[in-house]
């Protein structure tokens, strides 16, 4: 496909619809033309997807086949709550558009490979939000692949976000504490950004995982019996190891509500980034605030994204991350989760 | 053998490069009066011992401890003597600082801990001396952030320093294998931290710098407390240049977090040398202070057997997940030590 002007529709309109519609409207390329949500999803997610059609100025329907189509919509991007990801990105596959899922792609393995098998029969892109567009990352990348670190041996990523900003940076706490919706806790939620990371970084990928999680800190999360927390130990190919620990805690060890770092340790040199700086500090009479270069790094990594994805499909060109780059943090999340359950170092599949 | 009046004359058994590191601090410390050292090797004693004012050297360890010129024993030395020559001394009424790791096996602590109930027995886990570490443990204890709950601990070294790869620490049946040898200072550091002992825990290497080493320079740990507490420790022996050193400890607790690091150190940039952080400096000769005021009964040693044995424990528990490459579960409560 070529053309200049991209005509996108949100399926869903819940967790990081507002946000992506935001970034989306002030890409002159792109016109966002609608939401539509099934007729027989949750009154309160739907009432999210009518709001955010009004907050956008355009049409809200239930009326999904008749909004999925050619001719009214180019790309469709998937924004429901995780556990019907998968369903709702089959269905705009097949109508024959291009599809962006919000992370994660699915919550299962099976879900994952059944959006892989409808992407692989469809002529159109089937995209997914990450972070590895992060300048961070990018940078770090960048010396790995300057050979200033030598082999890359060890990456170590820390990604821990406030809870005590969890009603503002989720408009619902259900869609992440919520089984039924979110597919589980902060590992289903933030692990893929982990996993992205660290294949981005050496190309490799991961065989076998060891994960330790619990609700540490109480709460909502000790109410919906999910994790707030997990220290997670990696085997990728090759040997080479990798580490994460995640979290939604009380406090971030840094000025802000979410604290990233990502480190290398590689044979002739280590290294280390972070979405949150460089930053410039303010010092005000008892507070301290934190302004990251350019906006930081979260915000820039999706911007980042979007502009990409629009870049490539209005020259119809695939995207960079693929499904198999969604469908092994999947994997490696699944491997996670059998291994906190187990109490034993699993070996890593992408089947179900 | 004599030692002055009013300061208490010390004995350093072991030759090696910690060995003079505690002779230097043990003759800077007034109060103290090293009387020998003492180790297989007579010449060897005898220049270590040079470095303190009057002390001797002698290949007769068993004699040092019994002089009564000596009210207490440093025992450094390779891992594997630990053990015997701190229950010697302790048998003998002395007190006793022993280098780390403390021991070989759980079985082997706890002999030594009893032998030394009528004196006193102190690790020598200078780490607990470090500026920044004793200001986190300070913060901990005044309840700044409530109960400890999420740890990520960051000890990256460089590779090359002086005495760091002997035979001997590269030998298990010596060592106890790196996670005890070295990775000990982490699990020291955890368990006084925490004040918690270990239940399950898994290692995981990668050959950082040599791969052709029968042990591992750089490992991971994770650790579930028995508390439920999760911590992620990752050693690396490996950084490429000479004496770099990252430090680096998060703690989250129920109220809020603590953290650390070396990168935050203001400090030297020069052609010319390498400075020690500010944050880690000076360590040796707090320890030999806080050593000298337990040996005159001002304060009990700072490393509770509750401790010691938590450390050691978890540090052969990851010495065992390393060679099964599986998960280790401990019992706090047992004698077993997981060999």
């Amino acid at each position: 496909m070529t053309a200049e002007r991209l005509r996108v529709g949100f399926l869903g309109g819940v967790r990081h619809a507002l946000p992506y519609a935001r970034i989306l409207t002030r890409d002159p390329r792109v016109e966002v033309v609608g939401v539509a949500d099934e007729p027989s999803s949750t009154q309160w997610i739907q009432k999210a997807g009518r709001a955010l059609a009004g907050e956008l100025g355009v049409e809200w329907t239930t009326e999904v086949d008749r909004f999925a189509r050619s001719d009214t919509v180019d790309l469709v991007v998937v924004c429901s709550e995780p556990t019907r990801h998968a369903d709702l990105a089959c269905t705009a596959i097949e109508a024959g558009l291009h599809v962006c899922v919000d992370k994660p792609v699915a919550t299962s393995l099976a879900d994952a490979n059944r959006v892989l098998d409808a992407a692989t029969r469809s002529s159109r892109a089937c995209a997914v939000v990450n972070r590895t567009f992060s300048p961070a990352l990018r940078r770090l990348r960048s010396w790995v692949d300057d050979g200033h670190l030598g082999l890359p041996r060890h990456v170590d990523v820390e990604f821990l976000t406030s809870s005590a900003t969890f009603a503002l940076d989720v408009e619902d706490p259900r869609l992440v504490l919520d089984v039924a919706l979110s597919g589980g806790g902060e590992l289903r939620n933030f692990l893929g950004y982990a996993v992205d990371a660290i294949r981005f970084l050496t190309g490799l990928e991961v065989e076998e995982v060891y994960a330790e999680s619990d609700s540490l800190f109480g709460g909502s999360h000790a109410e919906y019996s999910v994790e707030d927390a997990a220290i997670v130990s990696i085997l990728l190919r090759n040997g080479v190891t990798a580490t994460a620990t995640i979290g939604r805690v009380p406090a971030v060890p840094t000025v802000g509500s979410t604290h990233s770092m990502i480190r290398v340790i590689g044979s002739h040199g280590h290294a280390a980034v972070s979405d949150e700086q460089p930053r410039v500090l303010r010092f005000g009479t008892g507070v301290v605030s934190a302004a990251p270069v350019d906006g930081g790094g979260g915000r820039i990594a999706v911007e980042a994204f979007f502009g990409d994805l629009v870049d490539r499909l209005l020259s119809g060109r695939s995207p960079e991350y693929t499904l198999a780059d969604s469908l092994a943090g999947v994997a490696v999340t699944d491997a996670a989760y059998r291994s906190c359950r187990s109490g034993a170092n699993v070996v890593v599949s992408t089947t179900a | 053998m004599t030692t002055p009046p009013n300061e208490i004359g010390v004995a350093v058994v072991g030759t090696g490069a910690i060995a003079r590191e505690h002779v230097r601090s043990l003759a800077g410390t007034a109060g103290f009066h090293v009387v020998a050292v003492a180790g297989a090797d007579v010449a060897r004693a005898q220049a270590v011992a040079a470095l303190a004012p009057g002390a001797v050297g002698s290949g007769d360890i068993a004699a040092v401890i019994a002089d009564p010129a000596v009210a207490a024993v440093d025992v450094c030395g390779h891992t594997a003597a630990h053990a015997r020559w701190t229950i010697a001394a302790g048998a003998a009424g002395k007190h006793v600082m022993v280098e780390k790791p403390v021991a070989l096996s759980l079985g082997e602590l706890d002999q030594m801990i009893a032998a030394t109930r009528s004196s006193s027995l102190l690790a020598g886990q200078t780490v607990r001396f470090q500026p920044a570490v004793a200001e986190l443990k300070a913060q901990l204890a005044a309840g700044v952030i409530g109960r400890p709950r999420l740890i990520h601990i960051q000890w990256y070294v460089g590779h090359v320093w002086p005495n760091g790869w002997r035979a001997w620490q590269l030998d298990p049946q010596i060592s106890g294998g790196h996670p005890v040898h070295n990775g000990t200072h982490a699990f020291d550091l955890l368990a006084w931290l925490t004040g918690r002992r270990g239940v399950r825990v898994f290692t995981r290497s990668f050959p950082g710098a040599a791969a052709q080493m029968p042990v591992p320079d750089s490992f991971q740990v994770t650790i579930r407390m028995d508390d439920g507490t999760l911590a992620l420790l990752e050693l690396s022996y490996a950084l490429r240049r000479p004496a770099d050193v990252l430090r680096r400890v998060i703690v989250v607790g129920g109220t809020g977090t603590l953290t650390h690091s070396t990168e935050d150190d203001f400090g030297l940039s020069s052609d010319m040398a390498r400075a020690v952080p500010a944050s880690v400096d000076g360590a040796f000769g707090r320890q030999t202070a806080h050593w000298l005021d337990v040996v005159r009964g001002r304060t009990q040693p700072t490393t509770t057997a509750t401790e010691m044995r938590t450390a050691l424990a978890l540090g052969l528990a990851a010495q065992r997940s390393l060679a099964c490459r599986d998960v280790v579960a401990l019992d706090p409560t047992s004698v077993e030590d997981g060999r």
